[in-house]
């Protein structure tokens, strides 16, 4: 293998759900599990990049992990950040020449903590005072549109809420385990038309944390390191439908998801049809069904016939968010890219800690996406067994 | 004299007019007024009144009262939409009922957003349905 091959070799994540204590705690947790993981100490660590989007600084994890002087990096990309996180880790490791890195996710959001005010987005108070600043109404404009254009019936939304809690309800670490039917998720309380109740996700806490391995190192450290073939960051280009936009061009639509998820598989040289097990932002329903779209994994419009299908279940042609995804653990933001990295990452390694797709899948695919209008995917793969 | 939400969003009141700008280089249009433009990165940006009608591009009904900043007199569920109005898509409240259609017509209206301490109200815009 080349030199230039950066491998996952250990993994650790805490249970994702509310939680009381201080945010360290939770990404210490994390990080002690993933070294464990890969037998290996804080000491072997030679570079670090953690991400939250709370007030805490995790560089000093150090304080906790040990003095040893490397370099540590904060993330702060919003919903983007554990994709950033592990890109810039990568990035660092080909450029300084670091065998071992480690990266950490975590964030600790109390109730409500997604509010968000129009001057940290450059916008006039006016956008906040007439009721327009509400995360919850743009992801249903988006889906909204989006239903109509691929003539697509909103039950759709209600299949992705079923499926979510499906597989939480298989899952250890996952914070919401209650199974729901499809005609529960759509009777709940409408929050904004078309979306339920049941059919976002909501702040919380949780962190996850991977150990990175260059070249032959990985294959000293576990018996199957997953290679990360790709990872990519991408912003928004005119046309992008972004939160918090007073305005919208009237061209063809675009997305930055379209562009990571398109640059990912080029580097990797795969085809988003090569895919055997993934993750996409689902911040809501309708957000995963879009990002199946515009990964490519998916063609638009060939959705709600998949979901009906069960395309996306466990025994399915292209198992989906099996861990339960955002919507069923939450977004604890700093950790919930690394959060799917670490599930489909575990599904490669034939070790899921919920439901495992059969069938020893090698290729599998994350795609994270948040405010202002960015998105960081990844290409997983593992050797063939 | 009328008072608005912000003046700057506002070419006349009557009749009721946006003010977007719109690029010299690739003529984007964009809403609210800014001083450069986002789609091409040109800096030759002018003021200038967008049209009034348009159609529905999208919308949802806002079932729950959003936190602050959000101001009200008192809270009713209520529409917000995008509507195409030909040179920019635009965001803004689509009055008078909680269910609409992609598609259909709406004009552009001035409409109370909350009333000040001091007895007068404050107007924003929205779109009323056209036909």
């Amino acid at each position: 293998m080349s030199d230039d091959a950066i491998y996952i070799v250990g993994v650790g994540m805490t249970e994702f759900g509310r939680f009381d204590g201080e945010d360290p705690e939770l990404a210490e947790q994390a990080i002690r599990a993933s070294l464990a993981d890969c037998n290996l100490t804080w000491a072997d660590v030679q570079f670090a990049v953690g991400g939250t989007n709370g007030e805490t600084k995790p560089d000093n994890m150090v304080a906790r992990m040990g003095l040893t002087g490397i370099p540590f990096i904060t993330v702060k990309n919003g919903c983007a950040t554990g994709g950033v996180s592990l890109m810039t880790a990568r990035n660092g490791m080909l450029a300084e020449g670091h065998d071992i890195a480690c990266v950490v996710g975590y964030d600790n959001h109390a109730r409500g903590a997604f509010a968000a005010s129009p001057a940290r987005y450059g916008i006039g108070p006016w956008y906040g005072a007439s009721g327009m600043m509400v995360t919850t109404s743009y992801f249903a404009l988006k889906i909204q549109r989006y239903l109509h254009e691929y003539a697509m019936d909103a039950r759709t939304l209600g299949y992705v809420s079923e499926k979510a809690f499906d597989y939480a309800s298989a899952h250890p670490l996952a914070w919401r385990r209650k199974p729901i039917s499809v005609d529960e998720a759509m009777d709940a309380d409408m929050i904004n038309d078309p979306l339920t109740r049941f059919m976002f996700c909501s702040p919380d806490a949780g962190a996850v944390s991977l150990v990175l391995a260059r070249g032959s190192r990985a294959f000293d450290l576990c018996d199957k390191p997953v290679r990360l073939a790709a990872v990519t960051l991408r912003g928004r280009r005119p046309g992008s439908f972004e939160v918090f936009s007073p305005w919208l061009s009237p061209g063809p639509r675009t997305s930055p998801s379209v562009d990571a998820a398109a640059a990912a598989f080029a580097t990797a040289g795969i085809q988003p049809s090569h895919v055997q097990v993934a993750q996409v932002q689902d911040t809501e329903s309708g957000a995963e069904v879009m990002h199946l779209g515009e990964t490519g994994l998916v063609a638009h419009g060939a959705q709600e016939a998949g979901y009906r299908n069960g395309d996306y279940l466990i025994d399915g042609s292209l198992p989906i968010n099996t861990d339960g995804g955002c919507i069923a653990n939450g977004e604890p933001v700093g950790a919930s890219g690394l959060r799917q990295v670490h599930e489909v990452a575990r599904q490669l390694q034939g070790r899921a800690l919920g439901k495992q797709v059969p069938g020893r899948p090698t290729i599998g695919f994350t795609h994270v996406y948040g405010a202002p209008g960015i998105s960081a995917c990844t290409v997983l793969t593992t050797e063939g067994a | 004299m009328t008072r608005l939400i912000e003046d700057a969003l506002f070419a006349s009141t009557d009749p009721v007019m946006l003010a977007g700008s719109v690029c010299a280089r690739c003529s984007a249009h964009v809403f609210p007024e800014q001083t450069s433009c986002p789609m091409c990165t040109g800096v030759d940006v002018s003021r200038v009144a967008l049209p009034t009608t348009g159609v529905v591009w999208s919308w949802t009904t806002q079932h729950f009262a959003p936190k602050a900043p959000y101001r009200t007199d008192e809270f009713a569920p209520f529409s917000i939409g995008y509507v195409d109005l030909g040179p920019v898509i635009v965001e803004g409240w689509l009055l008078g009922r909680t269910s609409w259609t992609i598609g259909e017509p709406v004009r552009l209206a001035l409409t109370k957003a909350w009333t000040d301490d001091d007895g007068q109200i404050v107007y924003t815009y929205g779109f009323e349905a056209a036909s």
